[in-house]
């Protein structure tokens, strides 16, 4: 087994942190439950003749994203000081003159964040099927919901290595890691929108369904886009839209992976 | 062993290393004393493969410290000037996850971290935690972790700073003993009476350059330079002190003052008490003769414009 696996795990699991992030995750998911179901089911709409299976999608959906919406926070304060770390406390040096390679330094910052937040999504799990339970999505949709979330924290991972092995500063990674995390989701719906009002004003009495796929750019760099496309996998409904995303994120992945090891390499300079 | 020519990296603002040369043969113990900012650490981090140089060659046994990054760390120890440690681990742990990441057997890790605890004197304090450890127990924690791959060049960037006295004459029995094992070591430091005591040869270092040296290098065939020896006299003011001493053959005023002499004396005790003699003759109240170390003085004489 990679050595700095083994200690990256088992630093991590000794930190107060350890136990107080699933905590407030499950709580955090718990309440969205709550509050979902509560939402859906009042008296007005349940009058209306409400079925289960609404009620148990728009459940899971909510959940779903509430739990992206956590991941992406929680995402950068793992992996965009795991580096940054190394260099405050003088031991990264001791690392790169070591024989562990920069890809194995990299190997296990990354999986050591990626399994933390593998396992809050484990965590999570009973919570999420607590929806399915309630009809209207199946085990296909719930897999799909993971695995799409999973490769959206890998890619913001990655992404948060890099800042981590390019910065001195822990708060300057973070800072800059959840900036990118802002783009990614915030921004680049904004842009969208922008585009879409311009091409919509443009192109008049066209259905929304034929925009260009040019114009959907900037959407396949949103995680939650791409999440989205994930729950119509299963039905065919959007296989094309989220292979797209799959294969923009993998990209973005695999070349902050690639600079960060060169980063990790010549990271002597920055000692 | 070590094979330096015309080595330059610079920093912005002009630090660093400039063209600097020096050759270390298998089994030397090296003092490397300068200035801050003269270079030393630069050098140190060249031959460890944590910097690559703008120019010049660099290489260890052999081996090129840029091209070959990883056959140089398989007989490369470092030690850098702030211990670096993981607070959170176990003193055993830590040499286990080092021995590791060195790629020593799993089958022998075990005995190779006990036989370094032992070495290190932290065989008691193996399973308590690194962060309660002092200053001067990390230090030994982090050398007994730059030995855990058995290194034939120990690069150690200024290892006794901030060492109480015990903790620093234990490192220079630590550093005798790894000398007598054959480990050739690079060691700089800014207390000049540790490399005194232990090193076999001293290097100046200067705006990044080769300053000259004190000692016999392993790796040349001519004779020592006749040294001479430096001499303080401390006396009750006198006005005629340094005209007596600049009147004997042989001797050499470096410094003086109204109640102070600082002489080069080659011809030893004699030609020594001969001064003071003289001096004791012509009524001078001599209060101290004290020789000062050779390598003091010479960091003296080389830096004391500089700083």
């Amino acid at each position: 087994m990679n050595p700095m696996v083994r200690k990256e795990l088992n630093l991590r699991m000794r930190e107060r942190r350890g136990w107080i992030l699933p905590t407030l995750y499950l709580t955090a998911m718990g309440a969205t439950i709550v509050f979902a179901y509560y939402i859906v089911t009042t008296e007005r709409t349940a009058r209306e003749g409400l079925q289960g299976a609404t009620v148990g999608a728009t459940t899971f959906l909510t959940l779903s994203y509430a739990q992206l919406t956590l991941l992406l926070l929680l995402v950068p304060v793992f992996s965009a000081g795991s580096l940054t770390i190394e260099k405050e406390q003088r031991t990264l040096a001791a690392l790169i003159t070591s024989l562990l390679r920069p890809r194995e330094i990299w190997f296990g910052k990354f999986s050591s964040s990626l399994l933390f937040v593998g396992l809050l999504l484990c965590t999570g799990l009973p919570i999420m099927a607590l929806a399915l339970s309630l009809g209207g999505v199946g085990l296909v949709e719930l897999l799909f919901t993971v695995l799409t979330t999973l490769l959206i924290i890998a890619t913001i991972s990655a992404l948060g290595l890099y800042c981590s092995a390019t910065f001195r500063r822990s708060v300057h990674s973070t800072a800059v890691s959840y900036a990118a995390v802002i783009l990614l989701s915030v921004i680049t719906l904004i842009v969208f929108l922008l585009l879409f009002s311009h091409w919509n004003s443009t192109h008049p009495g066209i259905p929304e369904s034929q925009i260009p796929r040019v114009l959907r750019i900037p959407l396949y760099l949103n995680p939650y886009y791409f999440l989205t496309m994930g729950f119509g996998v299963a039905a065919n409904i959007s296989r094309g839209e989220w292979l797209i995303c799959l294969a923009v994120y993998t990209t973005i992945a695999v070349s902050f992976m690639a600079l960060t090891w060169r980063a990790i390499d010549h990271s002597g300079e920055q000692l | 062993m070590i094979h330096v020519a015309g080595l330059q990296k610079l920093y912005s603002g002009g630090r660093g290393l400039r063209s600097f040369d020096l050759d270390v043969a298998q089994g030397e113990l090296i003092g490397l004393v300068g200035p801050n900012g003269a270079g030393k650490t630069t050098l140190i981090k060249i031959l460890a493969t944590l910097l690559s140089p703008d120019r010049g060659v660099a290489q260890v046994k052999g081996l090129d410290v840029v091209l070959e990054k990883q056959a140089v760390r398989k007989i490369v120890g470092h030690m850098p000037d702030v211990p670096g440690v993981y607070q959170d681990m176990k003193v055993r742990e830590f040499l286990l996850f080092f021995a590791a990441a060195f790629h020593v057997p799993s089958v022998t890790r075990p005995k190779v971290v006990g036989d370094i605890l032992q070495w290190s004197g932290l065989e008691d304090r193996a399973d308590g935690d690194v962060e309660h450890l002092s200053l001067g127990w990390k230090q030994r924690l982090v050398l007994a972790k730059t030995l855990l791959h058995s290194p034939a060049l120990l690069l150690l960037d200024e290892p006794a700073t901030g060492l109480d006295p015990l903790a620093r004459l234990e490192l220079r029995r630590q550093l005798k003993e790894l000398h007598h094992r054959g480990v050739t070591i690079l060691i700089s430091s800014h207390i000049l009476s540790d490399l005194e005591d232990v090193c076999t040869r001293i290097v100046f270092i200067a705006d990044g350059q080769n300053m000259g040296q004190t000692g016999q290098a392993a790796v040349s065939d001519a004779p020592p330079p006749p040294a001479p020896v430096i001499y303080e006299i401390e006396f009750l003011p006198s006005a005629q002190a340094r005209e007596i001493a600049e009147g004997i053959a042989g001797m050499q005023v470096l410094a003086a003052s109204e109640g102070m002499l600082r002489l080069s004396v080659t011809g030893g005790r004699e030609q020594m008490a001969k001064i003071v003699s003289a001096l004791a003759a012509a009524g001078v109240g001599i209060t101290r003769v004290q020789p000062v170390s050779e390598l003091e003085s010479q960091y003296q004489q080389l830096f004391g414009g500089k700083q």
